[in-house]
């Protein structure tokens, strides 16, 4: 689904990515995984085009989408979470919902927000959530793991056929740590595929068909999770044996 | 209820200019609405978009010696000089916008305040086509209309670009591309990994903002009939849109129109009460100093608070979303 | 050529100068992200009390500095202290430029709006190296400029204030886990900032006549120098000061005042345009 090939960025002196070509399986969960520090959000931020890589190519199905600007990856249906979850604070819950964009056309840029058909979609994507009740609260006054909720159900108002969740589980209960799994599992089978980085190793491997193990800003192995778990390089990579 | 008493301000202040006793206080009406006109423009970018812009006096200064250099050295009719220069001023700004808007915040400021800077330059400069620090002298279109009737005449052309720029306000905040200017407003790198092309919005806010206060000058330059430079392209002037919109409310569509209300008038008293000493600007200074630090939220915000619950808003707040 | 040589010559002293009074600017940016838009009005809020104490008690204007720089030291750290501190970037912007408008309506008020300006006759003579002729009060700037940069250097770098004051710049959060005293630290940052335009403001009245909104001219001047530089970065700025004191210099013996001034917009925009992050590093202006 999205194919990158030695895809590298620095800061300076210090690469945070290097030589990175991975492959997303359309259809699956896929995980990203590795210690602190070994890329994976600098990995993300290349994919989504918020940084622009200095050598290496990204592409999404056929499409290059290499040094895209994000709203145009966006718009060909990558959807993404933050890791401190960010939302917009001082917009009511609905209205968070409303800001996605997947096609923009004048008219409807002109359009009122209150367009029912939208605001129908939203509720629905509310309910699915669980924060429905919270409509018209600002988002800021919702509890973090809420905050987390809403974050992705407005990736998901731009139908987004891949998403990709940065530490999802991050901070968050495990009451909701549940429920979160559960949905991205119902969402999975609607066939939305996903990109998730995640430190909770119960989730991860609980959860995906597919693992990719970043260390030093390159993957040094995938594989589904029972192959991965035994991989000795991986063992390496977390333990620093 | 609101309706009557919203009717009855609207006839209020089309009626101001016969309810006041003298010429003198139209013509304070008329800069209080110019003002208000113009902060409410200022608010399509500052208040939507969280761009603060000192320098929207650029506009205003290229849209009143575009309209005055038209009429004087070309003889236009004035109605397509505005018109013209009106416009020109929106393509500039538009091509301002896309290199300003790169930047965010406290580096978007200073760019602004260069831009006024170097409009200013320009105008001082080149003497030819300005008369430089001698003022550029427009003849009035309404020749046979004496002071108080001129006063009289574009009070009301003022209280309809008033009019415009407010319902202009209204629409693009309730609309889709009002949402999406908040969102930028809230967070930039958010809104534009949800899809929004940020640097369009943005450069779109921009122009839109600077096209409003361009006619502003523009109808400026015809009722007052002389420009200096130093007056049209001060960057104090800049900042009084800018102080009018916090002390009224930035997030509120009359906002801006209640700071002007407040605040252009009382700059009038100082300068009767203190004749033309420099006071009026310590004032003005420590007004923002205070606005700044105990009231960034403006007014409306204040009272919007304390009353927010008890309505049922729908997709937008009050806050935000205007009457 | 013996133009282009003189133009090359003011322009490096005037450069020196900018060099010195932008050096708070960036200093205030790198310390606090706050744009500092009355620096100017404090350089000539220094030059009108240097003004005083020459006409009022005879003193030689540089003799006013060790009564001035003390002053807007504590005065810029009561400023940081009371009111800039905890304010984001945008609204510190506008809190600073209402500042700028208090201090020139008081100048403005106290001294009316007229030119002043102080005179010392060893001011006005001027040092001929062969065609090129140098006036005395330029080449004065230019030393102080050096001497008090090269004193801001050695703080910065040598002191331990200095390295506090880095380590809060590069890291905040990380210069307080190792017992930085962030908030102290940045107060005298600011503070040292407003004191180095004392020292501006004591040159200004020395080079130039002035009146209370003069500092509005300066204000973009300054702002280019700091983006052009870098912001944040306080050699950065210097390096670009002396680069656009060149320009400067140059386009003004060759065109005219209103061309050599636009330089300035002109590098600014294009600075911004091809390398936000400015010509000598700093990577802070994208985000602030």
């Amino acid at each position: 689904m999205i194919t990158t090939a030695g895809l590298r960025k620095s800061y300076g002196g210090v690469t945070a990515v290097r030589d990175a070509t991975v492959e997303v399986l359309p259809g699956k969960i896929n995980a990203l995984i590795g210690p602190n520090g070994s890329g994976k959000t600098t990995f993300f931020n290349l994919v989504t085009g918020l940084i622009k890589p200095d050598s290496g190519t990204v592409h999404y199905r056929d499409t290059d989408i290499t040094g895209r600007s994000p709203h145009r990856i966006a718009h060909l249906g990558l959807g993404r979470t933050f890791q401190l979850c960010r939302i917009f604070p001082r917009m009511t819950v609905l209205e968070n919902m409303l800001v996605a964009v997947r096609r923009t056309r004048l008219r409807e840029l002109l359009a009122g927000i209150g367009n029912p058909a939208e605001i129908e979609r939203a509720r629905g994507w509310l309910r699915r959530t669980g924060i429905e009740h919270m409509e018209t609260a600002e988002a800021r006054e919702l509890s973090y793991g809420q905050q987390k909720l809403l974050e992705l159900a407005a990736v998901l108002m731009a139908e987004p056929e891949l998403i990709l969740l940065d530490e999802p589980a991050g901070g968050v209960n495990p009451a909701l740590i549940e429920r979160l799994v559960t949905l991205i599992r119902e969402l999975n089978a609607e066939g939305h595929t996903f990109l998730v980085v995640e430190h909770n190793m119960d989730m991860v491997m609980g959860m995906s068909d597919h693992v990719i193990v970043f260390d030093r800003g390159a993957p040094i192995c995938a594989g589904p999770p029972r192959q991965v778990r035994s991989d000795p390089r991986v063992l390496e990579a977390y333990l620093g044996v | 209820m609101r309706i009557v008493s919203s009717l009855l301000l609207v006839a209020a202040a089309l009626a101001y200019p016969w309810l006041v006793p003298n010429y003198y206080l139209v013509y304070a009406g008329v800069l209080t609405v110019m003002y208000a006109a113009m902060a409410t423009s200022w608010n399509i970018l500052g208040g939507l978009s969280g761009y603060v812009s000192l320098g929207h006096s650029a506009f205003f200064g290229l849209g009143a010696y575009g309209t005055g250099l038209l009429v004087a050295r070309l003889g236009w009719p004035w109605p397509l000089a505005l018109g013209v220069s009106t416009a020109g001023v929106a393509l500039f700004a538009a091509l301002v916008g896309v290199a300003a808007v790169r930047v965010r915040g406290a580096s978007f400021v200073i760019v602004t305040i260069a831009l006024v800077s170097a409009m200013n330059l320009l105008a001082q400069g080149w003497r030819s086509l300005t008369g430089g620090s001698v003022a550029l002298q427009v003849p009035s279109p309404f020749a046979g209309l004496h002071r108080g009737q001129t006063h009289l005449l574009f009070y009301h052309l003022f209280l309809a670009l008033l009019a415009a720029v407010l319902l202009a306000w209204w629409l693009i905040s309730r609309s889709r591309y009002g949402s999406g200017l908040r969102a930028i407003r809230e967070d930039e790198d958010k809104a534009e990994s949800l899809g929004v092309p940020t640097a369009a919005y943005k450069v779109v806010a921009f122009a839109l903002s600077a096209l409003f206060v361009a006619l502003a000058g523009g109808l400026y330059a015809l009722w007052f009939g002389s420009l200096d430079p130093i007056f049209v392209f001060s960057v104090v002037f800049g900042a009084s849109m800018v102080l009018m919109s916090l002390l009224g409310g930035r997030r509120h569509l009359l906002g801006p129109l209640l700071g002007a209300l407040i605040v252009a008038p009382a700059g009038e008293y100082f300068l009767i009460a203190l004749g033309e000493t420099q006071i009026h600007l310590t004032a003005t200074g420590v007004l923002l100093v205070l606005v700044v630090l105990f009231m960034p939220e403006g007014i409306l915000a204040r009272r919007w608070r304390r009353d927010h619950n008890r309505r049922a808003p729908q997709v937008l707040r009050r806050s935000d979303g205007g009457a | 050529m013996t133009l282009l040589l003189q133009g090359l010559a003011l322009g490096l002293l005037t450069g020196g100068l900018y060099a010195l009074l932008a050096a708070g600017l960036s200093l205030y940016f790198g310390v606090m992200r706050v744009v500092m838009v009355a620096h100017p009005a404090f350089l000539f809020l220094a030059a009108y009390l240097t003004y005083s104490l020459h006409t009022g008690f005879g003193l030689d204007p540089l003799a006013t500095m060790p009564i001035t720089v003390p002053l807007f030291f504590g005065l810029g750290v009561l400023l940081q202290r009371v009111i800039i501190r905890g304010l984001d970037p945008m609204m510190s912007v506008l809190l600073t430029f209402g500042l700028a408008l208090t201090v020139e309506g008081l100048l403005g008020t106290i001294y009316t709006g007229s030119y002043k300006s102080v005179s010392m006759d060893y001011a006005t003579r001027s040092l001929s190296l062969g065609e090129v002729h140098l006036p005395y009060d330029k080449i004065i700037a230019f030393w102080i400029a050096v001497i008090t940069l090269t004193a801001l250097f050695a703080l910065l770098v040598k002191s331990r204030f200095g390295r506090a004051l880095r380590a809060t710049v590069q890291h905040p959060e990380a210069a307080r886990l190792v017992g930085v005293r962030t908030e102290r630290v940045a107060g005298y940052g600011f503070g040292v900032g407003l004191a180095t335009a004392a020292v501006g403001g004591t040159v200004l009245a020395l080079v130039t006549p002035f009146f209370p909104a003069s500092h509005w001219a300066w204000i973009g001047k300054l702002m280019a120098i700091i983006v052009v530089g870098g912001l944040g970065s306080v050699l950065g700025a210097a390096l670009a000061a002396i680069l656009l004191g060149v320009v400067e210099g140059l386009v003004l013996v060759t065109v005219d005042a209103t061309w050599a001034t636009l330089m300035f917009y002109a590098f600014l925009l294009v600075t911004l345009l091809l390398r936000p992050q400015g010509l000598f590093g700093g990577r802070l202006a994208h985000r602030f």
